[in-house]
C-alpha cells in the first residue's frame, strides 16, 4: 500500500523539490536587492526630512531603528524616526523628522498608506505635511478643524478628520517615545 | 437511454401580450376584450398626472430656493433638468424605445437632483449627476417602473463620491451665494463639528443653509400635504418616517440626550424633503399599506442612526438607497389577505 | 501516435482565439479580481498583464512538458504547485526591479495564484495539447487578459486622474483647469468606478459581439 502512495505521489514530491531549490535560488538571488529597495525608499527621504542632511545612518534604540541623519562631513544634523500606526482604512506607516536635540519636528514623509482617494489619501501631500515643520517636539500635537492659529495646531486635511488624526497621533506617541529613549546628550 | 426518456419541455409560446399590442393598431378594434385583470383603469392616476402634481408640489421649494440661492438655485436646477432629459432621450435613443420625456418622468428626477444639490455646485455635477442617476438608476434595469432604486439619489450618490469637494460639507460655506442666512456652515453640519445648536424658527421656515431644496420644513409640509391629499404620494410613508424619528429622536432627548431635540431633527437638514419627496417614489418603494409604515418607519430610523454615529452630518439619501434595496422584500412580506382568501395560517 | 491526428485546436486558433473571441475578461469573465483591483492606473493594468502573461507561458509550458506523467486525481495539486512556484517568482522579480509597481499592487501580484483564467488554461490546453500550442494558447490568453485590463485602466485612469500612463509617461488627457469647469472623478479610482466600467465596456462588448454575427 505504501508504495502504491510513493507511486501516485513521486511527481507532486520530485516537483516540490525543484520548485523549492527553485524559489531558493530566486530568493538568493533578488532578497539582498530588495532590502536594499526598502532601505533606499527610506533614505532617500532622509535629506528632505531633515535640514542640512546629506544621508542616514541607521541605528537601534530601544529594539528599534531610527535614522541619524547626518551632514556630507559626518556631523549630526537631526534624527528620523520611523513609526507606523492605525489609519482610517489601513496601516500608516511614515516618517518623521526631528532637529539634534529632538526638541523640533522638521518634517514628515508618508511611506505607505491606503487611506481613500480624494480625501484621507490627502495626508501624502507636501502642502499638508508642511504644517508639522517647525512644530515643537515637547508637547503633543492636536489636530483643528478650519484655521489652525496657536502653537501645536495642526489643522485637519478637509474631509478627512479621522485620517489627520491618525497620523498626528502617530507622531505623537512615537517622537514622546523616542524622547525617552534617545541616547542622552549624544547625538 | 434513461434520459432520452425525459419528456423535453415544450417551446415557450410567445409572449402573447406583446405580440397583440405590436398588432393591435393594424386590425379593428374588437368587440369583445379579453385581459387578465386588474380591470379598473384610471385615466386620472396617469404617470404624467403623477409627474405634474410632484412638480406643482415642489413650487414652494422652488420659491425658497430662489429667494435663498439667487441665481445659483435657478442654474443648478436648469442644469439637473436638462441633464436629466438629455440623458432620458439618449438612453431611449440607445436601447430604440419611444420618446418618453413626454411623461415627466425625467423632468421630475433632474427637478429633485437638482433641488438636492448645494447651490455651490460647478455646472459639470448636475449634469453627471443626472446622467448617472438616469443610467445607472434607471435605463440599465429596464426604465421607469423597472428601477430598483430612486434615479435621482443614485444620481446624487455617484456625484458625492465622485466630488467629494464639490459635495462635501465644505462646499455648503460658500461666502458669495445669496442672501446672509447662507454664509455659513449647515446647520446640521455646524452641531456635528462645533457643537452649536440653531434656532428653530429658521429651521422651520427655511433660513439657513443647506441643499438649495432642503432648507425650509415649512415648504416641504405644504408640499407634502399636496401630495399626500392627491394621492400621488402614499402618506404612510412619510407619517411612518416621521413618527419613528420622533419617537426615536425624542426618547433620546428623554433620557437627558443632546441639545439637538426631536423638533431641530424634524426640521432640518433635507429629512421633511425626502420623507415627503424622495421616499414616496411609488417606483422604488413598497405598495402594500403595511409595507409603507415599515419603509417609512425603517428610513426615519436610519436618518437618525446615520445623523448621530456616521461620519455624515446628513443621512436622507443614504436612508432613501438603504430602503429601497429592501422594498421588494417588505413587498413580499407584507402582501394583504385578498377578500375572501384563505384565512392566515395561524402556527 | 493518434494524438498528433487528433490534438484540439491548431496553435493559431489557440492564439487568435485568446485576444478577443474568447477574451478571458469580456467573454470568459474570468480574472475578475484583478480587473477590478488594479486597474485604476495604466502602469498598474500592464504590470499585472504582463506578469499574470509570465506566469500562464511558463506554466503552461511546463504542464504541457510533463502532461503524460499527470494522473487525473493529483493534476490540481500539480498545477497549483507550479503556478504558485512561478508566481512567487513574479513577485521576487517585481520587488528587485520595479519596487514602486510591487509597492503600488500590494497583495495583488501573490494572488495571481488564485487567478482562474491560469489553472483554466493548464486543464483545458496545456494538459492536453502539445509544448508548442499550449505556449501560442498561453501568449493569446494573456495578451486577451492585458488587453482587457488596459481598457478598462485606460477609462478610469482617463476620468480618475486625467491622465493616461501618468506615473510613467506623464501623458495629461483632460487637462487640468479650475474646479468650477472640470474635476476629476474619485469614484473612478475607487472599487465602485471599476465595476461600472467594466459592467459598461462589457455590454459594448456584447452589443459589439451581435452586431458583427447579424452582419454575418
Amino acid at each position: 500500500m505504501k508504495r502504491n502512495y510513493i507511486q501516485q505521489a513521486w511527481l507532486v514530491i520530485v516537483l516540490a523539490c525543484l520548485f523549492g531549490a527553485a524559489l531558493a535560488a530566486v530568493h538568493a538571488g533578488l532578497g539582498p536587492r530588495i532590502a536594499q529597495n526598502r532601505l533606499n525608499d527610506t533614505l532617500s527621504q532622509i535629506p528632505t526630512l531633515v535640514e542640512g542632511a546629506a544621508r542616514g545612518e541607521p541605528l537601534e534604540i530601544g529594539g528599534r531603528i531610527v535614522y541619524r541623519a547626518v551632514d556630507g562631513e559626518g556631523a549630526a544634523a537631526g534624527w528620523v524616526v520611523p513609526a507606523g500606526g492605525q489609519g482610517f482604512a489601513d496601516r500608516i506607516e511614515l516618517l518623521i523628522g526631528l532637529d539634534r536635540e529632538a526638541a523640533q519636528i522638521t518634517g514628515l514623509y508618508i511611506l505607505q498608506q491606503n487611506e481613500t482617494p480624494g480625501l484621507g489619501n490627502r495626508v501624502t501631500e507636501p502642502e499638508w505635511r508642511a504644517r508639522f515643520a517647525g512644530q515643537s517636539a515637547l508637547a503633543p500635537l492636536t489636530v483643528v478643524k478650519g484655521r489652525a492659529g496657536g502653537a501645536g495646531e495642526v489643522e485637519a486635511v478637509t474631509g478627512a478628520t479621522v485620517s489627520s488624526q491618525s497620523v498626528v497621533g502617530i507622531v505623537n506617541e512615537a517622537v514622546a517615545r523616542f524622547r525617552r529613549e534617545r541616547p542622552e546628550g549624544a547625538p | 437511454m434513461a434520459e432520452n426518456a425525459v419528456t423535453p419541455i415544450a417551446p415557450a409560446a410567445p409572449p402573447p401580450a406583446a405580440a397583440s399590442a405590436r398588432a393591435a393598431p393594424a386590425k379593428p378594434a374588437p368587440a369583445l376584450s379579453v385581459a387578465p385583470g386588474p380591470h379598473i383603469a384610471s385615466g386620472a392616476l396617469t404617470t404624467r398626472r403623477m409627474m405634474l402634481d410632484v412638480i406643482l408640489a415642489a413650487l414652494p421649494l422652488l420659491a425658497v430656493s430662489v429667494y435663498l440661492f439667487r441665481q445659483y438655485a435657478v442654474f443648478q436646477i436648469a442644469i439637473s433638468v436638462i441633464g436629466a432629459l438629455a440623458a432620458e432621450r439618449f438612453f431611449g435613443w440607445m436601447r430604440r424605445r419611444p420618446n418618453t420625456l413626454g411623461d415627466l418622468s425625467a423632468a421630475v428626477t433632474g427637478l429633485i437632483l437638482g433641488l438636492s444639490l448645494p447651490a455651490s455646485a460647478p455646472w459639470y455635477v448636475g449634469v453627471i449627476g443626472a446622467f448617472a442617476g438616469i443610467g445607472f438608476g434607471k435605463a440599465v434595469f429596464g426604465g421607469l417602473g423597472q428601477n430598483i432604486f430612486n434615479p435621482a439619489m443614485v444620481g446624487r450618490a455617484f456625484v458625492m463620491i465622485a466630488f467629494p469637494a464639490a459635495l462635501g460639507a465644505s462646499a455648503y460655506v460658500a461666502p458669495t451665494l445669496g442672501v446672509d442666512a447662507v454664509t455659513q456652515a449647515t446647520p446640521l453640519t455646524a452641531f456635528k463639528m462645533m457643537g452649536s445648536v440653531a434656532a428653530l424658527k429658521p429651521l422651520f421656515l427655511g433660513m439657513t443653509n443647506g441643499s438649495i431644496g432642503e432648507t425650509s420644513a415649512l415648504a416641504a409640509l405644504i408640499g407634502g400635504a399636496y401630495l399626500c391629499w392627491r394621492g400621488t404620494a402614499a402618506w404612510r410613508i412619510p407619517a411612518g418616517g416621521i413618527l419613528a424619528l420622533a419617537i426615536l429622536a425624542g426618547a433620546s432627548d428623554l433620557t437627558g440626550g443632546s441639545p439637538w431635540t426631536f423638533a431641530h431633527h424634524l426640521s432640518s437638514g433635507a429629512f421633511l424633503f425626502g420623507a415627503f419627496f424622495i421616499a414616496t417614489d411609488p417606483v422604488s418603494s413598497p405598495l402594500t399599506p403595511k409595507g409603507q409604515w415599515i419603509f417609512g418607519a425603517g428610513f426615519g430610523a436610519l436618518v437618525l442612526l446615520i445623523r448621530a454615529f456616521s461620519g455624515y452630518p446628513e443621512g436622507v439619501m443614504f436612508s432613501v438607497l438603504l430602503m429601497n434595496s429592501v422594498a421588494p422584500l417588505i413587498n413580499r412580506w407584507t402582501i394583504p389577505t385578498p377578500v375572501g382568501g384563505p384565512a392566515p395560517e395561524r402556527k | 501516435m493518434s494524438e498528433r491526428k487528433n490534438d484540439g485546436p491548431t496553435p493559431m486558433e489557440r492564439f487568435l482565439g485568446g485576444l478577443i473571441p474568447e477574451n478571458p475578461v469580456y467573454r470568459q469573465i474570468l480574472g475578475i479580481c484583478p480587473s477590478l483591483a488594479v486597474t485604476n492606473t495604466m502602469e498598474g493594468a500592464l504590470t499585472m498583464g504582463v506578469a499574470a502573461l509570465f506566469v500562464l507561458l511558463c506554466s503552461n509550458i511546463l504542464i504541457s512538458l510533463i502532461r503524460p506523467l499527470l494522473k487525473p486525481h493529483l493534476r490540481i495539486l500539480v498545477f497549483t504547485l507550479t503556478i504558485a512556484t512561478f508566481v512567487t517568482i513574479a513577485d521576487r522579480v517585481l520587488a528587485a526591479y520595479l519596487y514602486d509597481m510591487s509597492k503600488q499592487l500590494g497583495p495583488y501580484i501573490p494572488l495571481i495564484i488564485v487567478n482562474c483564467v491560469i489553472i483554466a488554461r493548464c486543464e483545458i490546453c496545456a494538459s492536453k495539447q502539445r509544448v508548442f500550442t499550449a505556449a501560442a494558447d498561453a501568449l493569446g490568453q494573456g495578451l486577451g487578459f492585458t488587453l482587457g485590463l488596459m481598457t478598462i485602466a485606460t477609462v478610469r485612469e482617463i476620468l480618475g486622474f486625467g491622465t493616461w500612463f501618468g506615473k510613467w509617461l506623464g501623458w495629461r488627457v483632460i487637462p487640468a483647469t479650475a474646479p468650477a469647469h472640470w474635476s476629476n472623478w474619485v469614484i473612478m479610482i475607487l472599487p465602485p468606478g471599476a465595476f461600472l466600467t467594466l459592467g459598461l465596456l462589457l455590454g459594448v462588448f456584447n452589443a459589439l459581439t451581435a452586431k458583427k454575427e447579424k452582419a454575418a
